[in-house]
């Protein structure tokens, strides 16, 4: 939406060009990666480890083997987490009964034992709203997609400023994980400091909804063999939509995921920010060991569904 | 630091001392044909081998021995007037000068022996008049005065499409732009394609780059001196034409014939009102349109005085719904009064109103929308004074105060009927400055420039502040603690001294020498992390976490003019700076709508150098010139590229510019224009690693600008048709007009803006590989024909 302008520019006067190149890059050592975003969903809890790869290397990544993960919440009860045989860098921790992982307001630490090194992190999990319902419609007629069918749905941001959360959502059991359909909320909007936060006002609660582009992100951006975009859903489609509570690093940590990630070129390269590492907050115990990239979350979920019936 | 002030003084009245035999001859040099002052003419004196330049006004005044002189008046384009005078009182001449004859001459007439480089004090600056920049070959057939001045040494730009400018390894937002004395904070239209100014309505413009006169400040880098002509005061004038992009009239003439008169110049995108039977969204409220008007009156009270008024407005839009869009302009208002209190002293007293907003709207309904301006506004009163003292002296001296009001943000947003304020409070300031300077012919040969500046620059309440937390450098500090100021009170306050000097040893009569010093001091703050400057930047004034950028530059030079009638100019000029306080960004950095803004700031310092030549032929059929210019521009900041020196976005290692002009015969001209410059830094990843299902690129070795893009050059051309003198019934024709036809990038070549990485847009089943790739983006990726029409009548 927001360089919607430049996209009419370019339509009618000018020509850009981009080409696909493959420029020489420096060589760097691989690090470790720890992709740990575990939830309090039903079931098992998956950590991945690996390594950084050369940028062009359009290969799996290198797992990291023979490493010891725990979770501990605070400071007391462990999670262990335990290499699937089947999957190496895959460490996987199995509820028993109907155990979840974590409570609302609990603290987490997260140990990463990779040979003599020891990594570590910690993490929050807080509270998430209920999603109040879903909907499905036809585009508007002015738009130019009017036959399109779009998702949006309905929630209330927790009372407080500083609530932060992570949408996620599959469509038939798809997650969208395109840089484009990353769908971060700060409270009820954008970002820090904006005007949509739920609040108590005269001992009266202001509930406020997610704003409308964070509401319409639930839909997949598709397109067929020719380049043209696919309606989101069709009758017969399931979307089902996940909010996760997130600290507000991993907040920050997404948004610039999606910033550093989400290049749709074009005339929107002129506003793109310049190329920057993402944070991390997994650290070496060892400040001059070797360092890590990645995030460690554990959140908070609610989640609801629905199929589309015409 | 008192005492040089002190000093300077001393040294400026010990010249006070006055031969009573001596007297005065001063007076406006101007255009005969339309009356519009000339600035920077020249009036020499044979004799003394010795004469004086015209002010920004057309002003001169020197000071002679009782004698006979012979007193020669010239300027570049117009054939000389030679008055003899027997010089026994003060005496006024008012000159007029004609312009060359139009036409083309097979032989060249004596043009004049133009001598000003060498022998101007000034050095690091560049002039380019309105005809010129009408010559150059444009995007789009659009004369345009930034893209021109873009082909001078110690200039460049981060692509094509980016707004703005840098001089000399300086970022956009230190260039201070003035149009008739008014700050224009936006300059441009269309994002960067198009400048804010109207060819039709400028009559001159000047950059600084260096050794810049102490009655200017407020910005690091350059001046960029803009003047609007004064309209016509001989008879009515219309100019126009019809181009690619605008429309433009221009409507000027006498008010009071040689006493009054007036420009008013209007120009207008005009696609959308093509468009607008083919396209829906333009007849249901949407727009995409951009204007300006420029317009000028002035009175001639009396000998003694004369003011002038003059204002800007302009404007882009862009709907692509009834209430969904943006919008942004500036507005600018300038009222002048000229006065002579005698023969010696000229003075000039300034009011300005200057004003830069925009607008964002989104949200199709009142139950879901966000509304979103900000303004920054200002008011200007600036007296300044000339005293001639003598043939050897001219002091330069006044004052200027500013009072700012920026209003970050006035933003309200509704999400499903719940509205929320989330304004962020303004800010005053009030800035304020002092300048005194002596030019002095110390010996024939030296002349010296030294003068000081100070400024203060007060923030004032209501406002809160806040103290913010420690952290590592480079990463979010928080705010720890804030603090309430009552209207009025000072929240912070800087005051700096800036002294400048600059020198010119003449080494020969047609060779000189000439070095600078400047410190320049600059408290407003552009505040942008994206690749190209973007009409939603913010700028912000210092503030208790924010100091205000000091900057130093030194420069040398060597001028030398060649050949017979002197129509050859070369110039050698180097230069070095040094800056503190220059602004920076955290990765992830958040500006827009922050009341924590500074908390993602990051400061450091800044190091610039470079060498420049230029070497140009002013006169013949065919002229133009080459520039070159080698340099480099690096900042270190903490907390950036492991807190080591690195190169700035805009730093271009060689930058060649060719531009020439060639009179082909009486009907037909041809220009030409190439660039080369090395590629400008970007940052390229060494590493990719997944997260969360997502392929990030990342650069192991925490560096910024690693990599140089590839080069950039561009050859365009254009070809210029003069309209018919004679009717065919043999009679003249009263009107004029020209055909332009160009070509912009004629061999079509893919200059890339940027690189950038990303994964492949395909959805990627879980557990398989991602594939990465990198996309090199020309903004221009073809060439582009443009032709225009324009008249005069």
């Amino acid at each position: 939406m927001k360089y919607f302008f430049l996209i009419i520019i370019t339509g009618i006067i000018f020509i850009g060009c981009e080409t696909i190149i493959s420029p020489e890059l420096q060589n760097a050592e691989p690090l470790l990666v720890v992709d740990a975003w575990v939830t309090n969903k039903p079931g098992d809890q998956t950590i991945i480890l690996s390594q950084t790869q050369p940028y062009f290397e359009n290969k799996l990544p290198p797992p990291v083997t023979n490493a010891v993960v725990t979770v501990i919440e605070n400071g007391t009860k462990t999670y262990s987490f335990l290499e699937d045989p089947a999957k190496p860098g895959y460490y996987n921790w199995k509820p028993v009964g109907n155990e979840v992982l974590g409570t609302v307001g609990a603290s987490y630490r997260l140990t990463v034992q990779v040979g003599s090194e020891i990594y570590e992190s910690t993490s929050k999990m807080g509270p998430v709203p209920p999603i109040d319902s879903i909907q499905y419609k036809k585009n508007d007629p002015n738009l130019s997609n009017p036959d399109f069918y779009t998702a949006q749905f309905f929630a209330k941001d927790v009372i407080g400023v500083g609530d932060t959360y992570w949408i996620k959502t599959f469509k038939n059991g798809i997650f969208l994980n395109k840089p484009s359909e990353i769908n971060v909320a700060y409270d009820a909007g954008f970002d820090a400091g904006g005007p949509f936060f739920s609040r108590i006002e005269n001992n009266i609660p202001i509930l406020v909804d997610f704003i409308p582009p964070i509401r319409n992100r639930i839909n997949p951006n598709d397109t067929d063999a020719n380049d043209n975009a696919l309606s989101p859903y069709i009758p017969g489609d399931s979307v089902m939509v996940e909010i996760h509570s997130i600290t507000l690093q991993s907040f920050a940590y997404l948004r610039q995921l999606a910033e550093q990630t989400n290049r749709p070129g074009g005339f929107s390269e002129l506003f793109s920010k310049p190329l920057a590492n993402v944070s991390t907050n997994i650290a070496n115990k060892n400040p001059n060991g070797k360092k890590s990239v990645g995030f460690f979350n554990v959140a908070a979920v609610s989640s609801k569904g629905k199929k589309f019936k015409k | 630091m008192k005492s040089i002030l002190s000093a300077l003084i001393l040294c400026a009245f010990s010249a006070l001392s006055q031969n009573p035999n001596k007297f005065t001859i001063s007076g406006y040099i101007k255009d005969a044909t339309n009356g519009e002052a000339l600035i920077g003419a020249t009036v020499y004196v044979n004799e003394t081998q010795g004469g004086g330049v015209t002010n920004e006004y057309g002003f001169y005044s020197i000071t002679l021995a009782a004698s006979n002189y012979t007193l020669r008046y010239s300027y570049l384009g117009y054939s000389p007037t030679i008055k003899i005078v027997q010089l026994d009182k003060n005496s006024r001449f008012d000159i007029e000068l004609f312009g060359e004859a139009e036409q083309l001459q097979e032989v060249v007439v004596q043009a004049g022996i133009e001598q000003a480089n060498v022998q101007n004090l000034e050095m690091s600056t560049n002039k380019l008049d309105i005809n010129t920049i009408k010559k150059i070959p444009s995007f789009l057939g659009e004369a345009d005065l930034l893209r021109s001045i873009q082909l001078l040494p110690g200039v460049s730009t981060v692509g094509e499409g980016a707004a703005g400018f840098n001089v000399r390894g300086g970022s956009v937002g230190q260039n201070l732009i003035l149009l008739d004395e008014a700050p224009v904070y936006n300059s441009s239209h269309l994002l960067g394609f198009f400048s804010v100014f109207n060819p039709d309505a400028v009559k001159d413009v000047k950059l600084f780059k260096g050794g810049i006169p102490s009655r200017y400040g407020g910005r690091l880098s350059s001046l960029l001196d803009v003047r609007l002509k004064e309209g016509n005061s001989k008879k009515f004038e219309a100019t126009g034409g019809i181009g690619t992009i605008f429309s433009r009239l221009a409507v000027e003439g006498p008010l009071i014939k040689d006493k009054a008169s007036f420009i008013i110049a209007v120009r207008r995108s005009y696609i959308d009102v093509l468009a607008r039977p083919f396209v829906p969204l333009l007849q249901d409220g949407g727009a995409l349109n951009f204007y300006d008007v420029t317009l000028k009156t002035n009175y001639n009270i009396n000998k003694n005085n004369r003011v002038y008024l003059s204002g800007f407005f302009g404007r882009d839009n862009f709907k692509f719904e009834r209430n969904q869009g943006f919008s942004w302009g500036n507005a600018t208002g300038t009222l002048r009064w000229n006065h002579i209190f005698n023969d010696r002293l000229f003075s000039n007293f300034t009011a300005v109103y200057s004003n830069y907003d925009y607008s964002l709207q989104f949200g199709r309904t009142d139950n879901d929308s966000f509304k979103w301006n900000s303004v920054i506004s200002n008011y200007i009163f600036k007296p300044q004074f000339t005293y001639f003292l003598n043939n050897n002296n001219e002091l330069n001296f006044g004052a200027e105060a500013i009072f700012y009001t920026f209003e970050p943000a006035n933003a309200v947003g509704v999400s499903n009927g719940t509205p929320t304020d989330v304004s962020i409070p303004k800010k005053n300031n009030f800035e304020t400055s002092f300048y005194i300077s002596n030019s002095q012919k110390v010996s024939p040969k030296v002349t010296v420039d030294y003068g000081l500046r100070y400024s203060l620059f007060n923030y004032y309440g209501p406002d809160s502040v806040y103290t913010y937390s420690n952290e590592n450098p480079g990463t979010r500090r928080r705010p720890i603690s804030s603090q309430y100021y009552q209207s009025g009170e000072v929240i912070a306050s800087y005051g700096n001294w800036e002294p400048r000097l600059s020198f010119k040893v003449q080494s020969s009569p047609t060779s000189s020498v000439k070095g600078s010093y400047n410190r320049m001091v600059q408290y407003l703050h552009l505040v942008s992390n994206t690749t190209a400057s973007n009409p939603l930047d913010v700028w912000n004034p210092s503030t208790n976490n924010i100091k205000p950028q000091l900057g130093d530059q030194y420069t040398i030079g060597w001028f030398k003019d060649i050949g017979a009638t002197r129509q050859f100019e070369l110039s050698l000029e180097g230069y070095y700076k040094k800056t503190q306080n220059q602004i920076d960004y955290i990765d992830g950095a958040d500006l827009l709508i922050n009341r924590y803004l500074e908390g993602d700031l990051l400061s450091g310092e800044g190091r610039a150098y470079g060498l420049e030549t230029y070497f140009q032929k002013k006169t013949g059929r065919l002229t133009g010139w080459v520039s070159y210019t080698l340099s480099r521009s690096e900042l270190k900041v903490n907390g950036i590229n492991n807190n080591d020196w690195y190169a700035t976005r805009f730093n271009q290692t060689h930058n060649l510019k060719v531009a020439a002009f060639y009179d082909i015969n009486k009907r037909w001209s041809f220009s030409a224009n190439f660039v080369y410059t090395s590629g400008t830094p970007t940052t390229f990843p060494t590493s990719r690693y997944v997260s969360q299902g997502i392929l990030v690129p990342y650069n192991s070795n925490d560096q910024r600008n690693n990599v140089n893009l590839p080069a950039f050059h561009r050859l365009d051309i254009s070809f210029r048709m003069e309209g018919r003198k004679i009717r065919s019934n043999g009679k003249e024709r009263k009107n004029s007009d020209y055909w332009v036809f160009g070509i912009y990038n004629v061999y079509a070549r893919q200059n890339p803006f940027s690189i950038y990485f990303s994964q492949n847009d395909q959805r990627v089943p879980q557990g398989q590989a991602i594939s990465s790739q990198a996309t090199q983006l020309a903004i221009i990726g073809s060439l582009v024909p443009s032709v225009s029409y324009n008249f005069k009548f």
